[in-house]
Formats: structure tokens, sequence, C-alpha cells
């Protein structure tokens, strides 16, 4: 029962949130940046969430806080996805000096937490949204170039990798024709996981203020904000705390379950 | 006769001596790769000082000259090089205070925050992982799971948040300057930081005690009669203790980065502060001396967790 269970209350939570970022201009009572109440109104009445201490509807902050907070990490998880990728693969096939080359200094790049890579990047770009979507999404490539390597070396054991090359396929081919698609049952749990780790990169370096502009509705960036009036306004902090959290929780077990069904 | 090491015995430290050596190159790459990401995706720091006003265009000459940035890359690396041998890592783009000195006065409070953590998530890890592995299929065996499940997956700005708002909700009413108060304040980062580092650590001894739980010599253990604490604290226990202190390495490297955010929430002074100061200011010296600083740690303790694995258990000296 809860195998099935979380798994799809996960489903529901992702789908809420995604349908409330990607409607969130007809969803949302008024625009994010636009001060219409009291500040710090508690939940309920006009301001369902309550308001920050500008007086900023929260739902709507929240809402489009989704735009930012997803679409940051999708894009930092699409760039981890692409480069570590076809980094990984061509390691594994190419083998030789590239292949050496490669396990080094992913070995290396490994030696730094990918949290504190990414900061380093924001440090040299400069400190913004992009630089941190970047960041992350460059943070991520060893760890993710690796396991792809792994998983396409296994692959490489089987028999229709040596009949292909003995019929005179080239290595592109072999890449795109059979670890591709052969690969992508373990590849697509693994890149659901890493979309909840970008997700957690993205508004913990948000958090910590790199995004530089604090007035950008990102989740991250709401919660830190809630700090100055915690006791007072407690709901501020609430929101954007449970937003992150749930869906990180319920990328987690999607991804397990999705991992689950390739394995039966 | 002067005794002679035996010939096992000096063969014995090969190994130690090859993971010293490449934990050094590894931690010459990994500054190295820090000075370069730096240097490529940086534009010109001096012009970004110019930008905030912290430099006059008649000053920004001199300071490029100072900084070394009219000179070739390898040049400057080299020369980054033979200072760091020498200790020195620069000076602040913004005080002109040498690197190294800013890094070590933040250091002891980064330093306390990450062995106070260090040692809750062990507890913390050694309970939950006992609690799930001997308590099966009731409430709290089924709990303890959950618990260290979430505590890897739930970001640290939001249980930090959580924890703060919940602590100063109970202590509102409490009279000013209570100790018990002070000591919670105090205490409060380190427990959140350690709750999220122990997940790994519970769930390796959970795991362990999984197994060595059916291992025939804690079935021995019973058909002698030894008592079932005993037999779980004395003879499953151990076994599953050598995976859990080598995870103490990669927890090192999380407990680091963990420290930014937990500075941050609690509005601590640290390393952490000190880098994403460095990092929303340009002050690029201090953003790579940290994170050159935090690589070495990592390696370090890698290498140490290595070596104690060699010393620790015979299988693996053999085997390398």
């Amino acid at each position: 029962m809860r195998r099935v269970a979380v798994p799809r209350l996960a489903l529901a939570w992702l789908a809420l949130v995604l349908i409330g970022a990607l409607l969130a201009p007809s969803l949302a009572p008024q625009g994010p940046f636009q001060s219409a109440g009291s500040p710090l109104s508690p939940p309920g009445g006009s301001h369902l969430l309550g308001t920050d201490h500008l007086g900023r509807d929260l739902l709507a902050r929240l809402l489009f806080g989704g735009r930012f907070s997803l679409g940051a990490s999708a894009a930092a998880s699409l760039l981890t996805v692409l480069v570590g990728g076809s980094l990984g693969m061509a390691a594994a096939l190419l083998g030789g000096a590239f292949d050496a080359g490669f396990r080094w200094l992913a070995s290396v790049l490994l030696a730094i937490p990918g949290l504190l890579l990414a900061m380093l990047l924001v440090a040299g770009l400069g400190p913004g949204l992009p630089a941190v979507v970047l960041a992350v999404g460059i943070g991520g490539v060893p760890g993710y170039a690796r396991l792809t390597r792994s998983y396409a070396l296994q692959l490489m054991q089987d028999g229709y990798v040596a009949a292909a090359s003995s019929l005179g396929a080239g290595s592109g081919w072999i890449a795109l024709r059979h670890l591709l698609p052969n690969s992508l049952p373990q590849l697509i749990p693994l890149a659901t996981t890493h979309f909840a780790w970008a997700l957690l990169g993205i508004t913990t370096l948000t958090f910590v203020g790199l995004a530089g502009d604090p007035s950008i509705p990102e989740w991250g960036v709401l919660l830190n904000a809630s700090r100055a009036n915690l006791l007072d306004a407690p709901w501020g902090a609430l929101w954007p705390g449970l937003a992150i959290s749930l869906t990180v929780l319920s990328v987690h077990a999607w991804g397990r379950r999705l991992a689950d069904l390739q394995g039966s | 006769m002067v005794p002679v090491p035996h010939r096992a015995q000096l063969a014995a430290l090969v190994p130690a001596a090859r993971r010293v050596l490449e934990g050094l190159v590894t931690a010459w790459a990994a500054i190295t790769l820090t000075f370069l990401a730096l240097r490529l995706s940086a534009g010109d720091p001096v012009a970004s000082l110019l930008a905030q006003g912290a430099t006059t265009p008649a000053r920004a000459e001199a300071l490029r000259h100072e900084l070394g940035l009219d000179r070739p890359l390898v040049e400057q690396y080299t020369g980054y090089l033979a200072g760091l041998a020498r200790g020195k890592l620069g000076n602040s783009l913004y005080t002109g205070q040498p690197v190294e000195r800013v890094i070590a006065s933040q250091f002891p409070a980064t330093l306390q925050l990450g062995l106070a953590s260090l040692t809750i998530a062990v507890l913390l890890g050694l309970l939950l992982g006992t609690v799930g592995a001997w308590s099966g299929n009731t409430l709290p065996g089924r709990v303890a799971p959950a618990l260290s499940g979430l505590a890897t997956s739930l970001p640290v700005a939001t249980t930090g948040v959580l924890a703060l708002l919940l602590f100063g909700l109970a202590v509102r009413s409490a009279p000013r300057g209570d100790p018990l108060v002070t000591f919670g304040r105090t205490a409060l980062p380190a427990v959140v930081l350690g709750y999220a580092a122990s997940g790994p650590f519970a769930r390796a001894i959970q795991s362990g005690l999984e197994g060595s739980l059916r291992a025939p010599f804690v079935l021995a253990a019973r058909a002698r009669g030894v008592r079932r604490s005993l037999r779980l604290l004395w003879h499953a226990l151990r076994p599953s203790l050598p995976p859990a202190v080598s995870l103490i390495a990669l927890e090192a490297a999380f407990l680091f980065s963990g420290t930014v955010v937990t500075e941050t929430v609690f509005s601590r002074p640290g390393l952490g502060r000190l880098l994403i100061r460095a990092i929303l200011q340009g002050d690029f010296p201090i953003a790579q001396g940290i994170v050159g600083l935090a690589a070495l740690f990592y390696v370090g303790s890698q290498v140490l967790a290595d070596l104690m694995a060699l010393g620790l258990d015979p299988r693996i000296r053999r085997a390398s």
C-alpha cells in the first residue's frame, strides 16, 4: 500500500507545484513585486498565505517563486545531464588516454564538495541567478559523468555492442543507437534524483544570498527574507520552507519509484 | 646485530605511501583548479571594485600591478604556488589584510561548529541505526529509518529556520538570561547540522547490524547464553563500526558546506559567512583561500580514512 501511496502523493504535489508555476500569472491574486496589503498580515482574508514585510502577497510570491526555483533547477540539471552524460559516455567508448584523463579529472573535481565548487564558480562569475544556475549545473557534472561512464561500461559488456562493432559501427553510432537507449532506464531515475540535488543546491545558494537580488520571489530568497521577522510572522518562513522540502522529498520518492519500476 | 625490519613489514608500508602520494597530487590538482576556475571565470576584479566605488580610477592601475593581474597567467600561478609554500595566500582586495590571517580569525568558530555537529551526527546515527535494526517492525523501528531518511533529504536551510522558529516560540516566555535558554541557543546550530549529517551514519550502522545480527558468530553467542542486549552492543555492533568510521571522511566535506548554510541561518561568525561575503564583494583571494582549504581538508581526511582502513583491516592491506 505504502509503496504506491507515497509516490502518488508525491506526484500529486509535483503536479500542483508545476501547475502553480506555469499558471502563476492567472492564479496569483496579484503581481509578485506589487505591495498591496499591510506588512506582515497573517494568512487568511484577502491574502490567503499572508504578506511579507513589504506587504507583498505571499501566495503570489510563492507561485511565481516556483517559476524561478523549478526553472533554475531544471536548467541546471539539464546542463549537468547533457554535459556529464556525454562526457561519461565518451570516456567509456573512447577509453585509453581520454578515459584515464577523464577519471583523474573527475576524482580531482570530486575532491571539492559540489556545493563549494558551485560557490567558487559564483565567486568567479559574480552573484546572480544565472551564475547560480551555471554553477550548480557545472558543480554536478563530475559525479554525474562518473556514474554515466560506469553504466555505459556495464552495457558495453553486452553482446549487441560487440556485434555492432564487429559489423563496423563507429563509436558515435554505438553511443546513439545502442548505449543511449539502453542506458535510459538507469539514467532517467538518476536524472530525477539529480533534479532534487539541483533544487537543493539552487535554493541553498540563493538562501545564503548568492542570487544577488533580494527582491526576486525565488523560494530560497523568500526563506532567507523571512528570518528578519521570524517570530512575528512565522508563516513567511513556513511556506517557502514547506515548498522546498516537499518538492525535494517528492522528487526523491518519485525517483525511487521509477527505479523500482525499472527493476521489476 | 642491528635489527633489520622484516621485508613483509616494509612491504606493508608501500600501499600507505602510495595513498599519501596520491592524496598530495589530488590536493595540488584541486588547488590548481580553484585557481584556474576563478581566474578564467572572473572578469577583472579591479573593474568590479571600481563599479562598487571601492577604489578610484587613479588607484586601479596600481592595484592591478599590486595584485599581479598585469602579469601572464602562468606567472601569476607560479607566484601563487610560491606564496602558498610559504603559507601566504595573498591579500584581501577590500581590507588589504593577509588572507591567511583573516581565515585564521574565523577558523575556530567553524571548527567548533563542525566538531560539535560531527559528534552529534555520530551519536544520533548510532542511536537511529541501532533502533532501526533492533526494533524491527514496531513503531520506533519504523520511525527511526524515516527520521534518518528525512535527515539526508531535507535542506539544512529549511530545518535550520524551522528549528530557530520552534526554539524561539518555546522560549518566548522564558526569563531573560536563563542559562538553559542560552545553552539551547548555542547548541541549536550544531544540533541542526548534526541531524542533517546523521543520515548516512544511521544507514551504515543499520545495514551493518542487520547483516551481522544474522551472522553465525552472533548465533553462537546466543547459543552460549549471552544476553540479547550484550549480543547487540558487543558482538553485532563491532563489525559494523569500521564502515561507519570511514564515512566520517565523507561527512567532513558535507559538514564544511553545511557550515556555510548553518552560519547564515543562525547569523554565526565563521568561514562560511566569510566565504559568502567574499563572493558577494568579489574578494577572490579570500574565496580561493577558503575553497582551497576545504579541498585540502577533504583530501586529507579521505587519505586518513584510507590509512585507518589499511591499518584496521588486513584484508585490504593484502589486496592492494
